[in-house]
């Protein structure tokens, strides 16, 4: 394993549910979403990388969560903090307070996926048009697109 | 314009508005959803190897000024009302040319959720440029073809 | 009443200047909003969203072989970036190796788009300043590049020359020989270029000092590509996380630490010189070989991966995930103008109002149509139409005033 990796591990042992190593140069981290600023602070205070990407990827109705992944980059490689956020309480923290430029990440993944970001400074759409219908999120399954 | 003259006065009028028109169009151009790929093209048709301005024809920013609305890429929904926009604030008579299989037919991002269409489906349009992007050549031909029709019909026929 | 009224009157000098929104790419085009207070930028926000068009989803209901079209038109300066990315990141969810050969022709095309990109945005960047023989200099000569990525790929904007595991088309020794010639030609004029970004003293008034990113703020705004670069934080895909492509061939970081707009200007015609080198190592040490690997499965295995891609504007970012199917489960695409867009918004408070298109311009975020509309509120209702022309125009005769002086 890279000193890199090694390093992150060791940032994000303490509140990590499950690490894994699933390619060369990359790193899963499975956390608990109150834990998020927590590690994401670690991480910053430390210079581990960059935040290069939040990736939201909606799991099905069947399962009923979304998946919340937040990509640090530093060099080759790339740590992968992952939550898991039901519908029924699909909120999460915002890490604007410790990367300000998170904010564009966060307002795409608000709606395109109907998460609520405690706390991120601007909620306004951002790709999505004015006219758009309030509760419909495009990237959620249960979305079909016609024609 | 109409001026209180005679047919025959309002004829020779015409003309004059007609052939100042074929030799120097202007011409607005918006991108209401493309991938960038035909606006580039356009921007070459200015640059030396090109240079469309010798045929008088010359790119510039407000609909007001234009004569031919040069449209590129599929209508989004957050784009629709600008190109309306941007296409009633144009005077008569007014032509649009559709740059791009994306313009033309929404090409590969038909079906995309954000997408509503092509660009005759929102504004009425006279010319297309077939392409993914059309080639500056093209796009020069396309302009040339459509003043060239111009020729042909009375200018009663085209406001 | 009246002594009450002063401070609101005085409140009432500061006015937003909207400017946008039309614009190009996936995620580039903006309306930006920035608040003035005279000539001074005292808040920045952006609206993105209107050529939005959904490609994300639109990527769930087409095949793994038919998305390879729809990436490659997110954008049309940098398709085959997007293309790269993709295939990567397919080639690894399926464990299969594009072949040497099909790697080195990727690498060579990826290299030629660089340097019409930044051909291109030279062009513009001196297009904004005002310096409009530049601009002209510039693109004839970036025609050039556009004939050698058409002799090789028969088109000029979406190449296509990527496919699940290979390249379209081979190179052979007769276009090898006309990139060489157009690579001697065009290194020529960018020892000119260079001289002139560095030396005109009348363009170094508009980027010497503008702009300013410390390293410190580059690396806080999380800042990517040959924007990060001109502030000296040494971050390029192709050294950093070569992978199995740049492996091979040895790449050089260009590095400035300025930090200014000039810095900016100057890491891209340098990365222009690393570029040539690269093609023209690439061709002298082409490994023979097939151009596509025997079989590409038409489902994909299960499972997700993350592949980057260094464009010319800084790191692509692809995330994919398969269910293995026919169609993928989810493609994520964050392009390297998202990145550095909120450093525009950071930079520009602070800045004259003049300054901002050339600030915009610096992080090259595809800024290439030209006619945007904007719209200058007042806080008493009145709205008065600029186009992007005239608060370009207006940067330049500011300048032109304060020469004066």
């Amino acid at each position: 394993m890279d000193v890199r990796l090694e390093t992150a591990v060791s940032l994000t042992k303490p509140w990590a549910t499950e690490t894994a190593e699933p390619a060369p140069y990359r790193l899963d981290v499975s956390l608990e979403r109150e834990n998020l600023l927590p590690v994401i602070s670690a991480l910053f205070a430390a210079e581990w990388g960059y935040l290069s990407a939040i990736t939201g990827v909606d799991l099905g109705t069947a399962v009923g969560v979304v998946e919340v992944l937040y990509h640090f980059c530093e060099g080759p490689c790339i740590v992968t903090l992952r939550l898991r956020v039901p519908y029924d309480d699909a909120q999460i923290d915002s890490v604007c307070s410790i990367i300000p430029s998170a904010s564009f990440f966060e307002r795409e993944l608000s709606e395109m996926l109907g998460i609520t970001i405690v706390g991120t400074p601007n909620a306004d759409r951002l790709f999505l048009p004015d006219d758009w219908p309030l509760g419909v999120y495009p990237l959620r399954k249960e979305y079909v697109m016609q024609g | 314009m109409t001026l209180n003259v005679t047919q025959e006065w309002q004829g020779v009028l015409d003309k004059i508005k007609n052939w100042a028109r074929i030799n120097s169009p202007w011409a607005i151009h918006y991108n209401s959803g493309s991938c960038n790929g035909c606006d580039i093209e356009i921007l070459a048709t200015l640059t030396p190897r090109y240079d469309v301005e010798r045929f008088g024809i010359k790119l510039q920013g407000s609909p007001r000024h234009a004569d031919v609305l040069i449209c590129t890429g599929p209508v989004t929904r957050q784009s629709r009302d600008r190109l309306l926009r941007i296409y009633e604030q144009m005077p008569d008579p007014k032509f649009v040319i559709a740059v791009g299989t994306c313009a033309i037919s929404g090409g590969v991002f038909q079906g995309c959720y954000n997408v509503i269409g092509h660009i005759d489906e929102v504004i009425p349009v006279n010319m297309y440029i077939p392409g993914c992007p059309p080639r500056p050549e093209a796009i020069i031909d396309g302009v040339v073809k459509l003043l060239t029709s111009l020729q042909a019909v009375p200018e009663s026929a085209t406001a | 009443m009246m002594t009450v009224a002063a401070p609101t009157t005085q409140k009432s000098e500061k006015f937003i200047v909207p400017i946008g929104p039309q614009h190009p790419a996936l995620k580039e085009p903006g309306h930006f909003e920035f608040a003035v207070d005279g000539e001074i930028v005292t808040d920045a926000t952006v609206r993105l969203g209107y050529v939005h068009r959904g490609i994300e989803k639109g990527t769930e209901s087409r095949n793994w072989a038919q998305n390879l079209y729809l990436l490659e038109r997110i954008c049309g300066i940098c398709s085959h970036t997007h293309a790269f990315a993709y295939v990567l990141g397919v080639e690894q969810l399926a464990e299969v190796e594009a072949p040497p050969r099909a790697r080195a022709i990727r690498m060579v095309v990826a290299e030629l788009e660089r340097v019409h990109s930044h051909f291109l945005w030279l062009g513009v960047g001196a297009h904004e300043a005002g310096f409009d023989t530049l601009f002209m200099y510039s693109w004839r000569d970036r025609e050039t590049v556009m004939d050698l990525l058409e002799s090789l790929t028969g088109n000029r904007v979406n190449y296509s020359a990527c496919v699940l595991g290979g390249v379209k088309f081979d190179i052979n020794g007769e276009q090898t020989k006309g990139i060489l010639e157009g690579l001697d030609f065009l290194e020529k004029r960018t020892h000119h270029y260079l001289n002139v970004i560095q030396q005109d003293a009348l363009f170094l008034q508009r980027t010497r000092g503008v702009g300013v990113m410390t390293q410190q703020q580059a690396r806080q705004l999380g800042v990517v590509g040959p924007t990060a670069r001109a502030s000296g934080v040494a971050r390029d895909l192709r050294i950093d996380a070569p992978g199995q492509h740049y492996n091979d061939f040895n790449v050089n970081m260009i590095l400035e630490t300025d930090g200014d707009l000039a810095a900016r200007f100057v890491v891209r015609i340098r990365d222009l010189f690393e570029s040539y080198r690269i093609i023209r190592e690439i061709l002298s040490n082409m490994p023979e070989g097939d151009l596509v690997v025997k079989r590409m499965p038409r489902k994909i295995k299960a499972g997700e991966t993350i592949s980057r891609v260094e464009a010319p504007r800084g790191e692509a970012f692809y995330y994919i995930k398969s269910n293995g199917s026919e169609m993928p489960e989810r493609i994520k695409v964050r392009t390297p103008t998202l990145c550095n867009m909120a450093s525009v918004l950071t930079l520009t408070v602070g800045q004259h109002l003049a300054d901002v298109p050339m600030i915009l311009v610096g992080i090259d975020p595809c800024f290439s149509c030209n006619d945007r509309s904007v719209t200058v509120t007042q806080p008493s209702g009145q709205r008065e139409h600029w186009t992007w022309e005239q608060v370009r125009r207006f940067g330049i005769e500011y300048y032109q005033r304060q020469g004066g002086q």
